[in-house]
């Protein structure tokens, strides 16, 4: 009986212990000066695009949210896992559409070999050229509202971009990774990578026009907090 | 059917074929390359929806397949009209060349747009063209029966005319290198020979006007040669500031004015290079060193 109590404090106790050598890397992605003024697109080179954009579309290339955060920015652990560990790929696909004759999301990450799964929701056509330079690249013609087509990426990339080669306005990137430690701020800029085993980092953030930033941060059996300021050009 | 209206046939066939070279100029300039992902149908049928890049692209392969029918009908006609036989050979080479240029736009839409098989199916094109310009001139009078006559600066004339000619068509090359890796390569080589071509031009618009005999016969040809050549800086210049000063975001599709001056750029290229290549058959054809 007693042998048998001490085996179960001691799973407990190194289940406990696991769980608390990982932690997650909270932060908020800053930018500092005036944000730029958006670019209009006009969209008239499509009947359809042009009837959901009667005015045009802002360029979303750089988005600075109220609270002075940047939006879309891809942060991912660049270096320091451990080396010769493997993460499976999630067998759930990444939702990638084309709405409103833009991408969405306009910038996502993904596990190498982990499926894509791109939609088509508008009553017009798309195709998604994907510009990868280390994995197989794609040019997919999307012609029929509610299509669905799968792909996924063999090797990793940071970043692969995705383009529409009908709508030149139409650009999205993914972060194609070997592990599953990234985030992508949103609309109050922050990011949250969870489940960091215990260890010292490079993490970089990444943006579409901005370029990348990185930190060193050392994890223990505590979140931590990081942040990142692109300044503006 | 009559060889002189073989002649006309021809020069309806070149004049199309002028159309097809802005038609695939345009197609480049706005991007188009890949927006029908297909070949040789367009999203899987003949006529797809004509929005956005398909516009230019199927516009352009439209204009290719309607050429391509031309010069099948040119080369079943010069079978049967034209007696002399390396004419006859001459368009069976450019029905061969245009079903080639069909294949390099296929392989360049399925491989998604190599750079060599890019920059290939343009040389190609504007190598086409100047073989049915030339072809307009086997089937010409001038050809057929144009009085030869002496001219003592006869050889080096058709000296500086085949270097020129061969630095436009090296030019048309490092052109279509810089267009199709956006710069990435050729770009000090095509600058370099954009100091030398108009001043080649020039060399042979002098050499013309020093002697009666020439001036009479070419100088409206070498004229044109030599002002199409400074509008091709002037086109080249606004091409540069649109796609290496200006630095438009992805995003943002190519306005006007860069379309404009980019397809004016490639296709002034194309015309400068069939008229010196068309100046050199003349004179080759024309000209006696005078004893």
């Amino acid at each position: 009986m007693k042998t048998f109590r001490l085996f179960w404090i001691i799973v407990f106790a190194l289940t406990f212990c696991s769980a608390a050598q990982a932690a997650a890397l909270n932060g908020k992605v800053v930018f500092e000066g005036a944000a730029p003024a958006p670019e209009k697109l006009k969209t008239d080179a499509d009947p359809t695009c042009k009837m959901i954009h009667p005015d045009g579309l802002m360029s979303d290339s750089v988005i600075v949210n109220a609270n002075g955060t940047l939006k879309n920015v891809f942060v991912y652990v660049k270096e320091g896992l451990p080396a010769g560990q493997k993460y499976e790929a999630p067998k759930d696909s990444v939702k990638f559409d084309q709405h409103g004759c833009q991408y969405s999301p306009k910038v996502f990450g993904i596990q190498v070999g982990q499926p894509l799964e791109i939609l088509n929701s508008d009553d017009t056509l798309h195709n998604v050229h994907s510009l990868a330079k280390n994995s197989k690249q794609f040019n997919l013609g999307m012609p029929i509202k509610g299509m669905k087509l799968k792909k996924s990426f063999e090797k990793p990339e940071v970043m692969v971009k995705l383009k529409c080669e009908v709508h030149p306005w139409m650009g999205a990137y993914a972060g194609v990774l070997d592990h599953p430690f990234y985030a992508v701020t949103g609309d109050d800029g922050s990011f949250s990578i969870k489940n960091l085993p215990a260890g010292t980092y490079v993490v970089e953030a990444w943006h579409e026009k901005y370029g990348t930033q990185t930190a060193n941060i050392t994890v223990a059996d505590t979140d931590q907090e990081a942040s990142f300021t692109f300044k503006a050009a | 059917m009559k060889p002189a209206y073989l002649h006309h046939y021809v020069r309806f066939v070149a004049a199309c074929t002028f159309v097809l070279l802005v038609a695939g100029g345009l197609v480049t300039s706005t991007g188009s390359g890949l927006s029908v992902p297909d070949w040789p149908l367009s999203y899987g049928g003949l006529f797809p929806p004509m929005v956005g890049g398909i516009r230019f692209e199927h516009t352009h392969r439209v204009i290719a397949g309607f050429v391509g029918i031309l010069m099948l009908i040119l080369a079943i006609l010069t079978w049967r009209v034209e007696t002399r036989r390396w004419a006859r050979f001459v368009v069976l080479g450019a029905l061969l060349m245009v079903l080639l240029q069909a294949v390099l736009g296929g392989l360049t839409v399925i491989y998604l747009l190599p750079d060599p098989v890019s920059v290939s199916h343009a040389c190609l094109a504007q190598t086409f063209f100047c073989l049915v310009l030339s072809l307009t001139y086997f089937t010409s009078l001038e050809w057929k029966s144009g009085a030869r006559f002496d001219s003592i600066g006869a050889a080096a004339l058709k000296r500086l005319l085949i270097l020129t000619s061969a630095l436009v068509y090296l030019q048309l090359i490092a052109g279509a290198v810089v267009r199709h890796t956006q710069g990435a390569h050729g770009l000090a080589l095509h600058i370099t020979l954009a100091v030398a071509i108009p001043l080649h031009a020039l060399f042979v618009v002098r050499k013309i006007s020093c002697e009666d005999a020439l001036s009479v016969k070419f100088s409206s040809h070498a004229l044109c040669i030599g002002a199409l050549a400074m509008l091709q800086v002037f086109l080249g210049l606004g091409s540069f500031y649109f796609t290496q000063m200006l630095k438009r975001p992805d995003d943002v599709p190519a306005g006007l004015g860069e379309v404009l001056f980019r397809t004016a750029h490639q296709t002034n290229g194309a015309l400068i290079l069939s008229l010196c290549v068309l100046l050199t058959l003349r004179c080759h054809r024309l000209l006696r060193r005078a004893s």
